[in-house]
């Protein structure tokens, strides 16, 4: 629905020139709940402006249902945006707020109104529609701000980290609300959030940006379970490091030896490493902990309860450290001591070996 | 203890307030009822006042009485000076307006770092004497002067037009002259005016004027009120610009209220007249006020 084709996106010029986007290319399905998922200053908010329209890459293509829309300025594309401080006009009230895009469409007064109404139902604010906007809590302004963005019937709502200025609590109702919305009017959103958590839950689908690129496209657990790259393992959830070497692949399998001189079936991606010295990821709670010999081996440095799991922090014997998680049972007593000599397992297709 | 402890902080209060309340009384309330006293005496004979209770100076503001046969007519040399006060006040006003908010406008959109640079043109004629910028309009538009060389080198008019000593010389001093007034608070509040409120207006379907007429302009208002303001109440006691480029008969009430206190030594006029420009000011800024309020709040 939304094709962005190798944009790049380069501000000021000479020794000041700073590249923010570079060669982004991403579809974006009709009436997906796509996040864009990375650190600060990975260049998120570029990339949505970009598809807004406030910012014109430097090279690059991007259209929208199979129109080129480069050329079309912000209010001729049928895209809103909720901003992530809100940006309601202090000067109308919340019902004003509402219907200004319908307006400025030039829709008749009467249509302007149902709309207005049916929105603010749809975000339960109907009874503070003549409210000032200074005169409501950060949480409701953020409700105005969705159903302005909402009013005029978008194809796509570009949404620019609009939880960040929620507390926790409000936090978590309003991601639960954005889905409904999101299901309930059938448009698509694309989510800008630094926060992996909100990216796993709420997504369909999510981009991890790094340094203006985008380095993975994937279901949540897709990317959890087959992070591609380093930094995807690194940032979305915990993950331990092996160093190992291919001995053999087979499409999405790969034979890895470890360090233990063992070898384990691993995955890999398509286009990732053929051979050589290469990292694998394993997640924590993926790995089993076993007395005696395992894949690796190594001794008990700690074991931190965690309440509904416990952590058994290791060192390999090649000196690197490796985490398992374990969740715990009911009445069940701790197994394993500090100082024990343990093994580490996991089973074939867990790990996952990672592109550089 | 806790009341003791009150009072003298109370009392500090007072004492701290002391400057301003002495500035108050002697520079601004002070010199008011002196004026206020004066404009009920009678007038000295080689000016000043006498000591004589008269209301003739009230009087004389709006009528005049025929010297031989006491009869009472309205005072039209009087009237029409107010009227052309608070007509070429008002002409004024809306020029710096017209002029001004485009260039407050054109400053707050420049880059931060140009914007001093442009602020600063705006500002430098003020480190300039009043005097000589009258001079120098009139200087532009005097009938040997550039704009009427300009227009009959250039073969479109054969003889100059008069412009000088016109009321349209005044305008156009004047608003030479308050241009930097009305910039100055537009500008502040453009400055001030948080742009992602632009984007948002133009992300939800409004073209350039719609953002500027919805959005922009009535969150400059406040702005706009003050330049008004600021524009219009020296306009209507202006005295210089009207007395250089006026040419001594086009008056305004500045320069007969300057008049009463000069060659015509009625210093009781003077003061009542000075007393009645105080009126039409307040006057004029309730009622502007007020609509601007009424506006504010309807949309
Ligand atoms: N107008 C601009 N001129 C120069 N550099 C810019 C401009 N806008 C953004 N940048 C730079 O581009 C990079 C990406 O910015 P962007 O706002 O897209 O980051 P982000 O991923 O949204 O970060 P955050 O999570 O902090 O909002 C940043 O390093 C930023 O400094
Ligand atoms: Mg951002």
């Amino acid at each position: 629905m939304i094709e962005v084709t190798n944009v790049t996106k380069t501000f000021g010029s000479g020794a000041d020139a700073f590249t923010a986007l570079k060669e982004v290319s991403v579809t974006i399905r009709q009436n997906e709940f796509f996040t864009l998922l990375g650190p600060s200053g990975c260049g998120k908010t570029t990339l949505l402006r970009t598809i807004a329209g406030f910012i014109d890459p430097t090279s690059g293509s991007l259209s929208l249902e199979g129109r080129d829309i480069l050329g079309d300025p912000p209010y001729l594309r049928p895209v809103n945006t909720v901003f992530q401080n809100y940006a309601l006009f202090p000067h109308m009230t919340v019902a004003q707020n509402v219907g200004f895009g319908l307006e400025m469409l030039d829709k008749p007064r009467s249509e302007v109104q149902a709309t207005v109404r049916e929105m603010l139902e749809l975000v339960k604010m109907t009874q503070l529609a003549d409210r000032q906007t200074s005169e409501i809590s950060g949480g409701q302004q953020q409700r105005v701000a969705l159903a302005r963005a909402l009013a005029p019937k978008p194809k796509v709502l570009l949404l620019d980290e609009p939880l960040s200025a929620l507390d926790f609590k409000l936090r978590k109702e309003m991601q639960i609300e954005l889905k409904r919305l999101q299901s309930e009017t059938g448009i698509t959103f694309v989510f800008v959030t630094h926060d992996q958590e909100e990216a796993l839950t709420m997504s369909d689908r999510i981009a991890v940006m790094n340094e203006g690129r985008i380095l993975q496209i994937g279901g949540p657990r897709d990317i959890y379970d087959h992070p591609a790259e380093r930094f995807v393992a690194d940032f979305i959830g915990d993950t331990n490091f092996v160093e190992g070497t291919i001995r053999a692949i087979d499409g999405e399998a790969a034979e890895v030896e470890l360090p233990s001189g063992k070898t384990v079936a691993s995955r890999r991606q398509e286009g990732g490493p053929q051979a050589g010295a290469v990292t694998i990821a394993v997640r924590p709670e993926h790995a089993t902990l076993q007395a005696g010999e395992g894949l690796l081996s190594g001794t008990l440095s700690n074991i931190v309860y965690f309440g509904t799991d416990t952590h058994y922090h290791i060192t390999l014997d090649d000196g690197h450290a490796f985490v398992i998680r374990r969740q715990n049972q009911p009445d069940a007593r701790e197994s394993y001591a500090v100082g024990d000599a343990v093994g580490v397992s996991f089973a074939p297709g867990v790990a996952q070996v990672l592109r550089d | 203890m806790a009341g003791r402890a009150d009072t003298a902080a109370a009392r500090r209060r007072w004492l701290l307030l002391t400057p301003a309340l002495l500035v108050l009384i002697f520079a601004a309330s002070g010199p008011l009822l002196i004026v206020v006293v004066y404009s009920f005496l009678t007038p000295g004979d080689y000016g000043g006042i006498e000591w004589m209770f008269s209301t003739d100076a009230w009087f004389n503001v709006v009528a005049s009485r025929d010297f031989f046969d006491e009869t009472v007519t309205w005072n039209d040399a009087h009237l029409s000076i107010f009227w052309r006060s608070v007509k070429l006040s008002l002409m004024t006003t809306l020029a710096c307006f017209i002029f001004g908010l485009p260039t407050a406008y054109f400053i707050a959109t420049r880059p931060k770092g140009q914007r001093d640079f442009w602020m600063l043109l705006i500002i430098i004629p003020f480190w300039t004497n009043l005097l000589i910028r009258t001079f120098a309009v009139m200087e532009i538009i005097r009938n040997e002067g550039v704009v009427n060389t300009f227009l009959i080198n250039m073969g479109v008019i054969q003889e100059p037009i008069q412009m000088l000593f016109t009321d349209f010389a005044i305008m156009v001093g004047m608003t030479y002259v308050y241009l930097p007034l009305m910039v100055l608070p537009i500008y502040a509040s453009l400055e001030r005016l948080d742009f992602s409120l632009v984007e948002a207006s133009y992300d939800l379907y409004a073209r350039r004027w719609r953002v500027l007429r919805r959005v922009i302009l009535p969150l400059a208002k406040p702005g706009m009120i003050a330049g008004s303001i600021l524009v219009f109440v020296p306009s209507l006691g202006a005295y210089v610009t009207p007395r250089v480029l006026g040419g001594g008969k086009n008056l305004m009430l500045g320069n007969l209220i300057e008049l009463q206190f000069g060659q015509g030594r009625n210093w009781p006029l003077g003061a009542a007249l000075s007393i009645t420009l105080l009126a039409i000011v307040m006057v004029a800024l309730l009622i502007y006020v007020r609509q601007a309020e009424r506006e504010g709040s309807h949309g």
